[in-house]
């Protein structure tokens, strides 16, 4: 299932949280509003953290990881660093990197086999992305976009990638990372799909704004629905060419 | 043209010639002055008369462009509806009927040309009066004549204000066949139209639609009247409007059979009609339906008629219509007893989609959309398995939450809202640490221990790592040092005693001269910057010529001879026996103060001593000035330029300085009368 979210009358959730399948991090707000609705979802079944990275809110966009491990930023803080340590269980290993690009959410996105990683990373990044994080590294750019981890959302069980991805592009894409793709918006419209959605195995948050045909295609593409919905598309192919084209 | 909606509703109303005169005229009566008077100068009469005659004009130009701007124009307009327009109203008809009124607006645009040029050479108020009731009952007649074209294409509005508005352009299902063989009923079935149905034929007596909604989209249902058998120049108009539908729009053709004949036409008739208007609909998709199955089934036909059936149908396969794997059973219903109509839905929306489709994505514009239609799945690189990673909990908590057994969370946001909202609760960020033990949980851990950051000693083997990089760094230095004694080696062996000595002599005056100008530069940090004539340390003089040269081993006696002879206090023992030394001489007289033969020039008064005299003006060599006299025109001349600039306060011709424009002083408080000047 999907839930819609915003943080302190912001649409862009996936700025200020991250989902793994093994923890959740979360910013820290002017209020508990935002932290409660996901431990209303999720705490029961992994640690929910709110915590503050280099100072800054903006957890989601500094941080990557999945069910193996997390990556920091080199601005992290001690405290920081040793906050989200003694919060994460043993088995998830936190690793601070020294890399230029610091918003590592945005130029790294993950799933736990496969990773793709911004162009320009080190080769030391690109090897403790592999180790930490147990993955595949692959270097891509999404429609042209070097900054990878801002465009696209994935799980173990499918992805949503940016708007004008070409269909070619996302067969390459999807054979890469070994899960269903679609080309696809967030928020009304908004192509910086990991800004608006993050989503593990099984469930999803969107922005407030998404529309309902969004989150219709991020439930399906993601499968958190129990129905097998994916005949719908195909269904739907014929009328929806019909109408837009 | 695509995006154009068809909606003849808007046309305005059309008034009767006589109508139309009384209302341009009461508003040239009503908008233009009433009042004039003999005694008026003439020019005023004759523009009071003018003016009526050029505001009726402008009230016809204004209706009549009106009235040509809203009715459409036969053929810029949809092929379908240029068409039904022929059909229903006849273009020529039409199109005349809107030519006259446009010449009417020329003619009357030309009499009101011709009568204000008459006006001006109205001589009095009867002659003006007259010409003005000439000008507008001409108008007025030529109006009257036209009363049939007004009348007709008032008509015309009033039937194109009701005909039914269809989108040429969108997905159309045409239902058409004999009268009475069932298309307004299978109408009212698929779409609320609520189209009039009765037992007897051209029930339906224009174009009917009405909308239906499959797979998320909006259908346009066309219900046309009943067409008969025979050649197309002795239809009537009803059944024209059917036939103008089928040629022109782009839709699926539904012709309904009627299998029962209880429409009085038998099936070979209705074959034959098909076979006769079958050219109609050549790229179009055709569905072919048999109604009436709850009186006669189509098992029940006799062979000859199923044969008939058949030969419909395949032409629907045939090269005439679009083939697109129809290969299904033939679609039968009956409106009666509504068994089937959906069936026939279905086939009439698949068939016009799957055509339309297969346009559109031949078209430039598919690429765009595609990809966002297209699910990518994954080619299997590897044999490597990737399954999601689902705690068991989540369905257990699911199920748990499903069945009401889960507990209700007490979550942050109502410990925010019971402990004073937010803003004043402060959350407690460590209570979920996973430690070993939860005693440890509020532990204090110093950031700072001894001067040194304890997350720095994080690192179990900090100090053996510590170690090993000492060790790297050591022997990084010895190489580097032994690198560098054999570089040194090398260098210095190609130099004997003599050259060494001389290196450190140069060494150490450079040394010396840096060392010198790093003090002065200190010590001098905020003095001026001395010429060299000015400083006595560096002033050129012939002592220091000699040492310096000295040092560098050279003789300096004749150098310093010829300094002596060219020095400047020496300037003027020239060749004895010159002349400009005479003057020299005389000049020098002169400045003792004897003898004066001419006063030196200068603005100055005379009051200036004679000694400062010469000094204004400047005797020395090389100024390109000859004697004294010459010295003193320009002096002259310089001045007499300069005293223009005086004048304007300026400093010379390079002053361009604007001081205040308005000073104060001179403009601000009153003025009284005559005080003016004093200021």
């Amino acid at each position: 299932m999907a839930v819609r979210h915003q943080y302190e009358n912001s649409n862009d959730i996936g700025v200020f949280a991250n989902l793994t399948n093994a923890y959740c991090l979360t910013a820290v707000g002017g209020s508990e509003n935002f932290y409660s609705v996901f431990q209303n979802e999720l705490s029961n079944d992994i640690p929910v953290v709110k915590t503050s990275i280099a100072g800054t809110r903006l957890v989601g966009r500094m941080t990557v990881g999945n069910k193996n491990g997390v990556l920091l930023p080199n601005s992290t803080t001690d405290q920081e660093a040793l906050h989200i340590r003694n919060s994460l269980p043993d088995e998830v290993l936190v690793q601070r990197v020294d890399e230029r690009l610091s918003a590592l959410g945005n130029c790294i996105a993950c799933n736990d086999y496969v990773a793709l990683i911004h162009p320009d990373l080190d080769e030391e990044t690109e090897e403790i992305v592999s180790d930490v994080l147990g993955v595949e590294v692959f270097r891509q750019t999404i429609a042209g976009n070097i900054l990878v981890g801002s465009y696209c959302a994935f799980s173990n069980q499918g992805g949503i990638v940016h708007p004008h991805t070409k269909i070619e592009d996302l067969d390459e894409l999807s054979a890469l990372l070994q899960v269903p793709l679609v080309a696809g918006t967030v928020n009304r419209g908004s192509d910086v799909i990991s800004a608006g959605l993050f989503a593990n195995d099984w469930t999803a948050f969107c922005g407030l704004d998404t529309t309902s045909t969004e989150l219709q295609v991020v439930e399906n593409i993601f499968k958190l629905k129990s129905a097998q919905s994916s005949a719908l598309v195909t269904n739907l192919r014929a009328s929806l060419v019909d109408v837009l084209v | 043209m695509a995006a154009m909606q068809y909606n003849f509703k808007k046309i305005t109303h059309v008034p009767t010639a006589k109508d139309f005169i009384d209302v341009v005229l009461s508003r040239t009566q009503r908008q233009t002055p009433t009042v004039v008077h003999r005694g008026y100068a003439i020019t005023r009469i004759r523009a009071f008369y003018m003016r009526k005659v050029k505001f009726t004009q402008t009230s016809w130009n204004e209706k009549l462009t009106r009235i040509l701007e809203d009715f459409p124009r036969v053929d810029d307009i949809h092929p379908f509806y240029s068409d039904l327009l022929n059909v229903l109203y006849d273009k020529d008809h039409y199109k005349l009927a809107l030519g006259q009124l446009n010449t009417a607006k020329n003619i009357i645009d030309k009499i009101a040309k011709d009568y204000v040029k008459l006006l001006k050479y109205g001589d009095s108020l009867y002659r003006c009066k007259q010409l003005k009731r000439a000008a507008l009952g001409r108008m007025c007649t030529i109006m009257k004549k036209h009363a049939a074209s007004l009348a007709y294409l008032e008509q015309v509005r009033q039937h194109m204000s009701r005909l039914p508005s269809i989108d040429p352009n969108t997905r159309t299902i045409l239902v058409c066949g004999y009268p009475n063989v069932g298309k307004s009923s299978f109408m009212n079935k698929v779409t609320r139209a609520d189209v009039e149905v009765q037992p007897y034929a051209f029930t339906t007596k224009s174009i009917y639609v009405g909308h239906t909604d499959y797979k998320y989209l909006r259908w346009q249902v066309l219900d046309t009247p009943g067409i008969l058998d025979r050649p197309l120049e002795e239809r009537n108009t009803i059944e024209m409007q059917s036939i103008t539908a089928m040629a022109h729009l782009r839709a699926v053709v539904l012709y309904i059979v009627d299998a029962s004949e209880q429409c009085g036409f038998t099936i070979k008739q209705q074959a034959d009609l098909f076979h006769s208007i079958k050219p109609l609909f050549s790229n179009k998709p055709l569905v072919i339906a048999i109604n009436k199955v709850d009186q006669r089934r189509l098992e029940d036909l006799k062979p000859e008629d199923a044969a008939l059936v058949e030969g419909m149908r395949a032409a629907t396969r045939g090269p005439a219509a679009l083939q697109l794997g129809d290969d299904e059973e033939l679609p039968c219903m009956s409106t009666l007893s509504e068994e089937g109509v959906m069936d026939v839905k279905r086939v009439c929306c698949d068939k016009l989609l799957a055509a339309r489709v297969e346009q559109k994505l031949a078209s430039r514009r598919a690429g765009e959309v595609l990809n966002r239609l297209h699910v990518a799945m994954p080619k299997p690189r590897d044999s490597r398995s990737r399954p999601a990673v689902i705690p068991h909990s989540v369905a257990i908590n699911r199920a748990k939450k499903a069945s009401g057994e889960l507990p209700p969370m007490i979550t942050e946001k109502m410990l925010q809202e019971e402990n004073g909202g937010a803003g004043v609760y402060s959350a407690d960020l460590r209570k979920n640490y996973l430690l070993d033990d939860d005693d440890w949980k509020y532990d204090i851990v110093p950031e700072i221990y001894n001067g040194k950051n304890v997350s720095d000693f994080i690192d179990p083997e900090i100090e053996e790592k510590l170690a090993e990089l000492e060790r790297e760094e050591e022997e990084l230095e010895a190489a580097w040092e032994r690198e560098k004694a054999e570089e040194e080696m090398e260098a210095e062996s190609d130099m004997d005693e003599d050259d060494k000595e001389l290196l450190k002599r140069l060494r150490s005056k450079k040394a010396t001269m840096i060392a010198e100008h790093r003090r002065k530069k200190s010590a001098g940090n905020n003095a001026a910057n001395m010429p060299r004539t000015a400083d006595p340390e560096r002033r050129a003089t012939t002592t220091r010529m000699k040492q310096s040269l000295g040092e560098m081993g050279i003789d300096a006696s004749l150098a310093v001879k010829r300094a002596r002879e060219r020095s400047a206090s020496r300037v003027g023992r020239k060749r004895e026996r010159s002349t400009a030394a005479m003057d020299d001489a005389e000049d020098m007289d002169a400045e003792d103060g004897e003898g004066e033969k001419k006063r030196a020039h200068s603005s100055k008064s005379r009051s200036v001593s004679v000694a400062r005299r010469t000094a204004r003006a400047d005797k020395s060599p090389g100024s390109g000035l000859r004697n004294d006299d010459e010295r003193m025109r320009a002096q002259k001349l310089a001045d007499k330029a300069q005293r223009k600039a005086n004048k304007r306060a300026k400093i010379g011709e390079a002053d361009r300085q604007i001081i205040t424009k308005m000073p104060k002083h001179l403009f601000s408080g009153k003025r009284g009368i005559g005080k003016t000047d004093r200021r």
